[in-house]
């Protein structure tokens, strides 16, 4: 092989690896890796007590308080459930202390924006209204929280990467990355009679646009998969009241059983293992949660997690 | 007296015009959900000083509305001075007084119909309103309302509600889009507009109606006014005799006229006799009267006015009636060439009384459907004939989840100013269900094509579900995953028939549940929830396919 030739074949196979379409997507594996489980245990931190808004700080404290998610200058959203047009003893909607708490929590934090909204399932001005949020964040009187109705003009469509079922739906702008930096989830745990219980992961859908009700011919998969586009920095699942029966609205008292419980998480699939506990289910009986760990979203063996009581 | 505190008649007229103009819009806005179950009250104020509309109510259910007071009062207010009501109440006459003013140049040339009309013509004409008001209240007497298409709060509220608010709402938010910084922004979406663009059948017709009184205004200086609206003549009929005088020194001004010609309302006959029904009290002769010998008071003085009476001829008169009476009869005469069927789907605000009784109450002003948080109540067509057109009805699957009855809101009872959806509370008004919903098995995903889905049972809003999953079981999908299907009823005594169920229910095109009025429950029937208790209904088959 003398000199020419071997410039002449080098530079047709350099030529043909620079064009050939990769086998390996250096991208995939890194985002798989991004998800898979880390080394270190998941945190999950439990409180108790009947002063809501003292909770809140409490049930943080093991996780580092919420200086550990958000950041000074974030724009945050609080994604509470605000779905039903019931009053807050009635446990259809995240509790207005609660979410009044952890909107303080985030601003001391130093957040420039926190925005809390929900897609409701009533009329909105009713939800907003009787679950007495909208009050909880106007009274805290800080321009940075505002509680928002959503525009309809601003779902975007988004590819859900990994998506089994649902492979694009469409997303509220406001709670994905370029607009948002620190997306929390606050969800209330209550029954619901198709995906046998609401948790964290099921709240997602108060983001999402389009045709709800598809998401209903193959829940369990599809919630989960809807994980896989919002990913929350931080879980708190207000159980200071739990819907035992006739979720997700409810309606009533009967069916309410007081908890005074909060759970915290960084970890979207321990943190709803975890809350079904709470109505005497295992974790695995729930689907989106079995979904939703084989997909690599989080660990649902709560004998992997660190529980700590705070 | 030509002046108060020195300021003319005429401009204290305007600033009265101006200020119910705006206090109607002001009530129009507030007629909306706005963070509280219980309206500030007021908002059908408008509805409630209207006479026609009262008496029509009061006559079509031969009962005493009492809501209906403020009526009375202007009822005894015109029989003392006059017909002011024209000139300084009605918020159609100051707007078209405003749309006469902003097109005079262009009234001037298409208003010959009016300035050449001959004297006998318009004497006939001016008829018109009076025979309007006897058909529509011998109408009502006999059962056939009719006062909604002739009342002029009627016409004006509806075109607002159904045409007019969107249009603003959507213009309005259009220019927002491209213009104004934030302040202006939040400042006219909280306090101009309403909360959404509300979608509303037949607004094109509404609208149409309502642009046609304009487009008479060019016609002639306050056309609907003068020849056309019943409440107009009603009120002339009460000021025939009115306490308040026009005095007028005919010695003076014998050669003069301009008060005769330049009059808005046409308060002259062809003689130049003056007529006080026909009077608005809108002052501008007093005003502009070259020798400034117009003036008004409550006693007599020398060649003052004398009351001229409405010249309707007995014929007229008697044919109206009798028009007013056979009317109702020749349209249920018509039910016996072709019988009347009720459509199963007309839903009656919650609370309606029957079907006759409600629609005799109803006076079709839209206020119910302006107030209605969802947008579930609309203006019905022809589903209970021509004498139900613009009554509301809930229509549950006009847009997918968001039209059907709030479980909670009450509020169409606090605005309806006639009581023909009646003041309930929340608990009273699950007493009185508007309907109850059955499932359509050939549609029902569960039960149709064994699919999971009963989101109607998530969203029913009965604290004990009306909806009950009734039996589980799990078939193989097609990728061999096992599929948990809940095949649901409805329990009907707890069903408020509110359609939140219909309306959320994933189908395209119709839903596989349906509320039906009480009186026409679907023929085949489902399986009801005490025969499946009891081991009834068929078993379910296993060789379906799951989505």
């Amino acid at each position: 092989m003398d000199r020419r030739s071997f410039f002449e074949r080098l530079t047709a196979w350099s030529a043909g690896f620079c064009l050939a379409k990769p086998i390996f997507d250096a991208r995939s594996i890194l985002a798989a890796e991004a998800n898979s489980r880390p080394a270190r245990k998941p945190v999950l931190s439990v409180a108790k007590n009947t002063d809501y808004e003292a909770l809140v700080g409490k049930v943080l404290r093991p996780l580092g308080g919420m200086k550990a998610f958000v950041k000074s200058g974030d724009r945050v959203v609080v994604k509470p459930n605000i779905g039903w047009d019931r009053t807050p003893e009635q446990a259809a909607n995240t509790h207005p202390l609660v979410v009044k708490a952890v909107v303080r929590e985030c601003l001391a934090a130093g957040a420039k924006q926190v925005l809390v909204f929900d897609r409701s399932v009533n009329d909105e001005r009713r939800c907003y209204s009787r679950s007495g949020i909208q009050e909880a964040v106007a009274s805290l009187g800080d321009k940075r929280a505002k509680c928002i109705f959503q525009d309809r003009k601003k779902f975007l469509p988004v590819e859900i990467k990994g998506g089994k079922s649902l492979k694009q739906f469409e997303f509220y702008a406001e709670a994905l990355p370029p607009h948002c930096d620190c997306y929390i989830n606050l969800p209330v745990a209550k029954h619901h009679s198709l995906s046998k219980l609401t948790l964290g992961l099921k709240n997602t859908m108060g983001v999402i646009g389009g045709n709800r009700g598809e998401i209903h011919h193959d829940i369990h998969q599809r919630i989960a998969e809807l994980n896989l586009v919002i990913r929350p920095k931080l879980i708190i699942i207000d159980a200071t009241r739990i819907l035992l029966r006739h979720g997700p609205g409810g309606g009533n008292l009967d069916d309410v059983k007081v908890l005074d419980t909060l759970i915290a998480s960084a970890d979207p699939v321990a943190a709803d293992a975890y809350a079904t506990t709470l109505f005497d289910m295992k974790p695995e009986e729930l689907g989106s949660t079995k979904v939703a760990a084989a997909l690599g979203l989080g660990e649902m063996d709560l004998a992997k997690v660190e529980i700590v009581t705070a | 007296m030509r002046r108060l505190l020195w300021i003319p008649w005429p401009w204290w007229r305007r600033a009265t015009q101006l200020a119910l103009l705006l206090l109607f819009l002001w009530l129009f806005r507030r007629t909306e959900y706005s963070g509280s179950d219980q309206l500030a009250g007021g908002e059908n104020l408008f509805f409630r000083l209207d006479p026609l509309a009262a008496l029509a109510a009061m006559l079509g259910t031969r009962q005493w509305i009492f809501a209906f007071w403020p009526a009375l009062a202007v009822v005894i207010l015109t029989t003392l001075l006059g017909r002011f009501f024209c000139g300084w109440v009605c918020p159609l006459g100051t707007l078209l007084d405003g749309f006469h003013r902003l097109f005079r140049p262009l009234s001037r040339r298409t208003n010959v119909l009016c300035q050449n009309m001959p004297a006998a013509s318009e004497r006939r004409l001016r008829l018109i309103p009076h025979v309007l008001l006897l058909v529509v209240l011998t109408a009502a007497l006999f059962a056939l309302p009719l006062v909604g298409f002739v009342d002029p709060f009627a016409i004006l509220t509806r075109g607002l509600v159904f045409w007019g608010d969107p249009l603003f709402f959507r213009t309005t938010d259009a220019a927002l889009s491209w213009w104004g910084n934030e302040a202006v922004r939040s400042f006219v979406r909280e306090k101009l507009l309403p909360y959404r663009a509300a979608v509303f059948q037949f607004a094109s017709v509404s609208a149409a109606i309502l642009l046609a009184l304009f487009a008479l205004e060019l016609v002639g200086r306050r056309f609907w006014c003068r020849y056309l609206c019943p409440l107009g003549a009603m009120l002339a009929w009460c000021g025939r005799r009115p306490l308040l005088l026009r005095r007028m020194p005919k010695k003076v001004c014998a050669t003069c006229g301009l008060c005769a010609s330049d009059c808005r309302f046409g308060a002259f006959s062809a003689g130049g006799d003056f007529l006080p029904g026909n009077c608005n009290l809108c002052f501008a002769c007093v005003d502009f009267c070259p020798n400034g010998i117009v003036s008004y008071g409550f006693r007599g003085a020398r060649g003052s006015s004398r009351a001229v009476p409405v010249d309707m001829s007995r014929r007229v008169a008697i044919g109206a009636l009798a028009a007013g009476a056979a009317l109702p009869g020749m349209l249920a005469a018509k039910r016996f060439v072709r019988p009347k069927k009720v459509d199963p789907f007309l839903l009656r605000p919650p609370g309606a009384a029957d079907e006759k009784t409600f629609l005799n109450l109803c006076i079709r002003c839209g206020e119910c459907m302006k107030v209605c948080p969802t947008g579930v109540l609309q203006p019905a067509g022809l589903a209970s004939g021509i004498e139900g057109i613009f009554s509301p009805r809930l229509m549950p699957r006009l847009i997918f989840e968001q039209t059907y009855c709030e479980y909670a809101c009450t509020l169409c009872g606090q605005v309806c100013p006639t009581g023909a959806i009646p003041l309930l509370d929340e608990q009273a008004k699950h007493a009185h269900p508007i309907g109850k919903a059955y499932f359509d098995h050939a549609l029902c995903l569960p039960w149709a094509k064994q699919t999971p889905c009963i989101r109607c049972e998530e969203m029913c809003p009965v604290p004990e579900k009306a909806i009950k999953i009734v039996r589980t079981f799990t078939v193989k999908g097609v990728d061999g995953t096992e599929l948990e299907i809940q095949q649901p009823v409805v329990e009907r005594e707890l069903c408020v028939g509110c359609g939140i169920c219909e309306s959320n229910c994933p189908l395209e095109g119709p839903a596989g549940i349906r509320v039906y009025r009480l009186d026409a429950p679907p023929q085949e029937t489902e399986f009801l929830l005490d025969e499946i208790s009891k081991g009834g209904g068929k078993p379910p088959s296993t060789t379906g396919q799951g989505d």
